[in-house]
């Protein structure tokens, strides 16, 4: 197989690596945010609850999680196993990076000073402004870095959901692989990843650089 | 309608925009705040002086509702905001909030956003007509000196700068009464001038304001009334000349001792 | 009268000396192996050859008192050096391949048996290949199943909705568990042993992608072969085949003399 065909046969599975970051980045990120402001929650229950959640999600492996939530109503339940695996899973990983997120954005919201609620509880904003317009936005751009690890980290996750049979690219990179006892498809997957970080870093960039005419 | 015909006649009712009848506050076991009465008169201006921790910062933020006093009435106009230490609803809250203003001692603008924009959003929020608010704005900026500085960005200001931009954003919603919360404690000695002359250029034109202050001299110049507080109660109060010049409590004549060295 | 009773003797224990030289002079038979084929043939650590076929073979002719020696094949050449008489037969994890009967080589009965079948649920109605047009197949990455797919039977492969490719043989019966997929492509006794634990399964087996091991001998050979064959069936009847097998886990399930 001459590495054109291989780099076109790999491409094939970039639209589906692609499919599970852009969707877990659409679903993770305000679900995040959801996650966290449960956390903070005054009802000692709900925040309690939500922190062991966000533990666990971060205190296990994503691999585990993947086949928890494909297999396990199965296992459980003898239910169907998803026909269509990108719906676990993005499930997964929406999920298991909304736990991340979450924990960002906490230490983002409590970072911004008391006086900003303050000035703008006096000057009348109602609470839902006060954290869309104050305090959000100033959460977004302190945050950036972080998130941007995070998004960087994602796209190199994308490959494990090989393990619930979910043809990615890498997926593909294996099958070359093997039946052509060839090292070079890893070296493909390689640049592959190394090329779509340098878009996110990119991309990444231009929004912090956006940010920065305050401080 | 009919509320609106009550503020007013309550209004006409009582000279006193604000009325504080023996307010209690405490934080854990600690009394900061020990019935306290005091009231203030539409146009005049009233300072509060004190040493650190004596209340008068927590007095300023119970009369805005940013604390919450265990006892006592808080009246706006007349009508009671607290009453016995049990607050009004959310609602009316609301609307007494849009009678005072609050400057902070740390200014605490909305760093994202440009000068303008802390200036006006709150008051286009409130339903006013943006050109009227961008005009009003624009009209204060040059009333604090701070003409074409509408496209700035807070941190682009020094700290003198930044404070009479808080004052605009406070004015801007066009309060009955100003609140300043140390507004110069923050500020480098030769900033604090600038803010000064902004507060003073209010009281000429007859701005309703209570200032906890250290500017001695200032608040004796500026002031209708002074208010001398220390461990949560009104030590002393009077016209500034007697307060300053002949004060008739020990506790008084000690702390102005103090600031004089 | 003694002299006479001396001679017979003499004769006697001539003759049955001559008897006994004639053994001394055993049959010598060479064996053709690929000596990195492992675990059928294969260079020991000891420096000696070994491997399944190897221990086979020498049972064998121990069983027919032979003297087995082997002789180390290149592999591509493996015909042509049979036929030079370099060696008596290729035995060596070997394929067979029609083209092997077309030129006259006489070929063992196979005794090495591979196969991919189709797994499918019992209730499902899928009874053939055909059946699972446009169906889902599960296959484990790395397998010759997906070899298979990828190459042979690609032509297969393109009329099924799609191939899954598992990590796990265990993924693969999860997912038809799971009615995620309608059928796992696997050798056969992977999908025996499961069937056999598992309630509920069926196998299609269409011989897809069979392959069977035997051993070549020279054209003409007919009597070696039987020779061979038939003391290899006496290892199995004794249960000395089935003794070596044991040493050859990975291969045991597929021997056909062990599991017809």
């Amino acid at each position: 197989m001459s590495l054109m065909t291989m780099i076109l046969k790999m491409s094939e599975g970039l639209g589906k690596t692609c499919a599970i970051f852009f969707l877990t980045l659409l679903f993770s990120l305000p679900l995040g945010m959801i996650v966290a402001l449960l956390r903070m929650s005054k009802n000692k229950v709900v925040s309690s609850v939500t922190r062991f959640i966000i533990s666990v999600l971060r205190g296990t492996p994503l691999m585990l999680q993947l086949l928890a939530v494909t297999y396990g109503p199965y296992y459980l339940f003898g239910s169907n196993v998803a026909r269509n695996k990108l719906i676990p899973v993005v499930i997964a990983f929406a999920i298991n990076y909304a736990a991340y997120f979450a924990e960002i954005y906490r230490g983002g919201i409590e970072s911004i000073s008391v006086g900003q609620y303050e000035a703008a509880e006096v000057l009348g904003y109602s609470k839902f402004q006060t954290f869309m317009r104050i305090i959000l936005p100033q959460v977004v751009k302190r945050i950036m870095p972080s998130v941007t690890n995070e998004v960087v980290t994602l796209v190199k996750d994308t490959s494990m959901a090989f393990t619930v049979s979910y043809t990615e690219m890498f997926t593909i990179g294996k099958q070359i692989a093997n039946s052509e006892t060839s090292f070079l498809p890893f070296i493909v997957a390689g640049v592959f990843y190394y090329v779509f970080n340098a878009i996110v870093d990119y991309v990444m960039g231009r929004i912090e650089k956006k940010l920065d005419y305050y401080r | 309608m009919s509320e609106k015909t009550n503020v007013q006649s309550a209004a006409q009712a009582s000279p006193s925009i604000l009325e504080i009848r023996g307010l209690q506050k405490s934080f854990a076991e600690l009394y900061v705040l020990k019935d306290i009465s005091l009231s203030v008169d539409r146009g005049n201006v009233m300072s509060i002086i004190g040493p650190s921790g004596s209340g008068k910062s927590t007095l300023l933020r119970c009369t805005s509702f940013l604390e919450t006093a265990d006892g006592g009435d808080i009246l706006y106009d007349g009508q009671y905001a607290v009453n016995g230490g049990v607050y009004a609803s959310k609602a009316e809250l609301n609307r007494f909030r849009t009678k005072f203003g609050l400057v902070f001692q740390n200014f605490n603008l909305f760093p994202h956003y440009s000068v303008m924009r802390n200036i006006s959003e709150a008051p286009i929020l409130h339903g006013q007509n943006k050109e009227e608010v961008s005009e009003r704005a624009v009209q204060l900026l040059k009333k604090m000196g701070l003409e074409g500085k509408e496209n700035a960005y807070p941190c682009q200001l020094s700290g003198g700068q930044q404070q009479r931009v808080a004052i605009a954003r406070a004015l801007a919603m066009q309060p009955e009464i100003l609140y300043f919360d140390e507004p110069t404690s923050a500020l480098d000695p030769e900033l604090t001038g600038e803010v000064l002359k902004v507060i003073r250029q209010l009281a000429d034109e007859n701005m309703t304001m209570v200032i906890v202050t250290h500017e001695m001299a200032f608040a004796r110049a500026v002031s209708e009334w002074v208010i001398f507080m220390d461990g949560g109660v009104i030590v002393e109060e009077g016209e500034p000349e007697r307060l300053f010049g002949e004060p008739s409590q020990e506790r008084t004549r000690q702390f102005l001792r103090n600031y004089q060295q | 009268m003694k002299k006479i009773l001396c001679l017979v003797l003499a004769l006697v224990m001539i003759t049955a000396l001559c008897a006994c030289g004639k053994p001394a002079e055993k049959k010598k038979f060479i064996m053709g192996i690929d000596p990195e084929y492992p675990p059928f043939s294969y260079l020991g650590e000891d420096g000696k050859y070994s491997g399944f076929d190897v221990e086979v073979c020498q049972a064998a002719c121990d069983k027919l008192g032979w003297e087995m020696e082997i002789f180390s094949v290149n592999w591509d050449e493996k015909l042509v050096q049979l036929s030079s008489k370099e060696c008596d037969c290729v035995w060596s994890g070997m394929t067979i391949r029609d083209s092997m009967y077309k030129e006259g080589y006489v070929i063992s009965k196979p005794y090495f048996y591979n196969t991919q079948v189709l797994m499918v649920k019992a209730d499902s109605g899928y009874r053939s290949a055909a059946d699972l047009a446009g169906k889902v197949v599960a296959v484990q990455l790395g397998t010759s199943g997906e070899a298979l797919l990828q190459e042979d039977l690609a032509d297969l492969a393109s009329s099924f909705e799609s191939v899954m490719t598992c990590d796990s043989f265990l993924k693969c019966f999860t997912e038809l568990a799971g009615n995620a997929a309608d059928a796992v492509f696997v050798d056969l006794p992977v999908a025996s042993a499961y069937a056999a634990e598992h309630e509920g399964y069926l196998i299609i087996n269409e011989e897809l992608g069979a392959e069977q091991y035997g051993i070549a001998f020279r054209p003409g050979d007919t009597e070696l072969c039987a020779s061979i064959e038939g003391a290899v069936a006496e290892l199995v009847k004794d249960g000395t085949y089935a003794k070596i097998a044991e040493k050859y886990p990975d291969i045991i399930d597929n021997l056909i003399f062990l599991n017809s």
